[in-house]
């Protein structure tokens, strides 16, 4: 397992020959860069601890037919984060990513370069402030395939925003574009999900979707049913929906349930 | 001994009346079924027991044990005892079988034992020729509809509840989950003398689970009630007026008493 531990501007990493990795600091705009190339299949998490009001870049290089099993973990109290992904021919890549900031302010750009590039993107993401997320997928060669699911759950001062964008274009034929936004609300604050696709070719298979809401009534009441009190019940479904469906072992989705737990004590 | 008890029960859905002035009681160790035609109110039934709130009551009371819980929440009805094994169960991603039932039970009860957990719910699985990994999914996630009918009576037994409704547990069984199903509740009832109120539409289910009474329900309010010899009257004629004008009525008898 391929490990990377960024605090701050401190980096701790555990790599085999299949990651390499470099950071550089402070450029004329105050953000650093890291740098990571996969190229062999492999595994690997990538946590993000920011302490402090820390601009990071981070491209994530991965090279023709690899396969990328990513989990990222970014926690802290403001993160202005950049994260580029440029896949290659072939290379099929999972990013399971968790969020538990205070602030955030992520661009998400992913370069679907190589023909047969596939992602699943899956972020959730708990928010007890301000969360902008902008994430964009742009499909530059054809066979391509991106499932972007972002999952949002808003608590005490959280404001969520989602602006995903998709791009398809001219040329890039028989394409996959899908995207999945959901939000729990769980305060009055205001949420936004813009779901875009810009798609510029016929033969592309598209399909977005954009949720907002509380949690579901009804599995509510089945939980209830069983003599389980609204808080905990709310609580096991935040805990379902924040850990449900990323790709990642029981120790880290243990991590996850503990940090929300945190929340409710 | 534990008694549940409607009276004159009203409820209505988007303006709608589908219960009208209901009235049963139901005691530990009985069991009613009650039968009739779609769309009578039977499910709503159930889940107004339950406390659903999708549901409004307009007049009338329900009562467990001589306590009013009109106004308890679905949980706390829950804690009195009573459980529902739901038609459709759902689906609830994310949150394992096992975090569900621990979480269950460490609402009911702080004296909750893990070891005794874990040994229970094994033994149950087994019972019920559940996969063991079903311990582990997600509540109902991916599980077919013999599956989910099961996991509602796992929870059963692991829940040990003393009024026990459940809303058409037979559909969506095979003859083999059929037979498991109706054996497990029926062992349920023996070892724990619950009271059970059975929601059904066939008579298969009752080969297996035998009710003392039988009722059917039609307009949101029961028209017939006799004992288990009632179901082959509703093989031969279904639900119309021959069926209600045949033998005699406990209901009928009531009404023209009062």
């Amino acid at each position: 397992m391929n490990k990377i531990i960024l605090e701050n501007d401190e980096v701790v990493a555990q790599l085999d020959e299949s990651v390499v990795y470099e950071l550089s600091y402070s450029d004329l705009l105050g953000v650093n860069l890291l740098k990571i190339e996969v190229f062999n299949d492999t595994s690997m998490d990538l946590v993000y601890n920011f302490g402090s009001d820390v601009k990071l870049e981070v491209q994530i290089h991965v090279n023709s037919g690899v396969h990328l099993n990513l989990y990222e973990k970014v926690v802290g109290d403001k993160a202005k984060v950049r994260t580029k992904y440029y896949l290659l021919d072939d290379s099929d890549v999972v990013v399971s990513k968790f969020d538990d900031v205070r602030v955030v302010n992520e661009y998400v750009v992913i370069m679907l370069l190589g023909m047969r590039a596939k992602i699943k993107y899956n972020l959730k993401t708990v928010a007890l402030d301000v969360l902008n997320y902008d994430i964009l997928t742009y499909h530059n060669a054809s066979d391509t395939v991106s499932n972007i699911i972002n999952n949002g759950v808003c608590i005490k001062d959280g404001r969520i925003k989602f602006n995903v964008s998709s791009f398809v274009p001219s040329g890039s034929k028989n394409c996959d574009v899908s995207q999945s936004n959901k939000i729990v609300n769980l305060t009055d604050n205001e949420c936004v999900i813009k779901p875009n696709l810009y798609i510029d070719e016929f033969d592309v298979s598209a399909s977005h979707s954009a949720w907002i809401g509380s949690v579901n009534e009804d599995s509510l009441f089945y939980l209830m049913s069983r003599g389980i009190d609204r808080d905990s019940a709310t609580r096991l479904l935040v805990k379902g929906f924040l850990t449900g469906s990323l790709d990642i072992d029981d120790d880290k989705k243990d991590d996850i349930i503990r940090r929300i737990d945190d929340y409710w004590r | 001994m534990h008694v549940l008890r409607i009276v004159d029960l009203c409820v209505s859905v988007d303006d709608k009346l589908i219960l009208d002035k209901f009235n049963l009681e139901i005691k530990s160790g009985e069991i009613h079924a009650i039968m009739g035609p779609n769309g009578t109110g039977k499910s709503t039934l159930s889940k107004v027991i339950m406390g659903d709130s999708n549901y409004k009551v307009l007049s009338g009371k329900i009562f467990f044990d001589d306590k009013e819980i009109n106004g308890l929440s679905v949980d706390e009805r829950a804690r009195l005892g009573i459980f529902l094994g739901m038609q459709m169960p759902l689906e609830i991603e994310g949150v394992s079988n096992s975090d569900f039932l621990r979480t269950a039970l460490h609402n009911r009860n702080d004296d909750f034992k893990l070891y005794d957990f874990i040994k229970k719910i094994n033994k149950t699985v087994e019972q019920l020729k559940m996969d063991k990994s079903m311990i582990h999914r997600g509540v109902n996630q991916g599980f077919s509809g013999g599956e989910r009918k099961k996991n509602e009576i796992l929870q059963m037994y692991m829940l040990e509840p003393n009024t026990i409704i459940l809303d058409e547990i037979d559909s969506g069984l095979d003859v083999d989950s059929l037979r498991i199903v109706g054996e497990n509740v029926m062992k349920y009832y023996c070892d724990n003398k619950p009271a059970i109120l059975l929601i059904t539409h066939y008579q298969r289910l009752l080969d297996y689970i035998k009710p003392h009474y039988v009722h059917i329900m039609k307009n949101g309010s029961l028209v017939k009630s006799g004992d288990a010899s009632l179901v082959s009257l509703i093989e031969k004629y279904g639900y119309d007026e021959k069926l209600l004008n045949e033998g005699t009525s406990i209901i009928k008898e009531k009404r023209e008493n009062e």
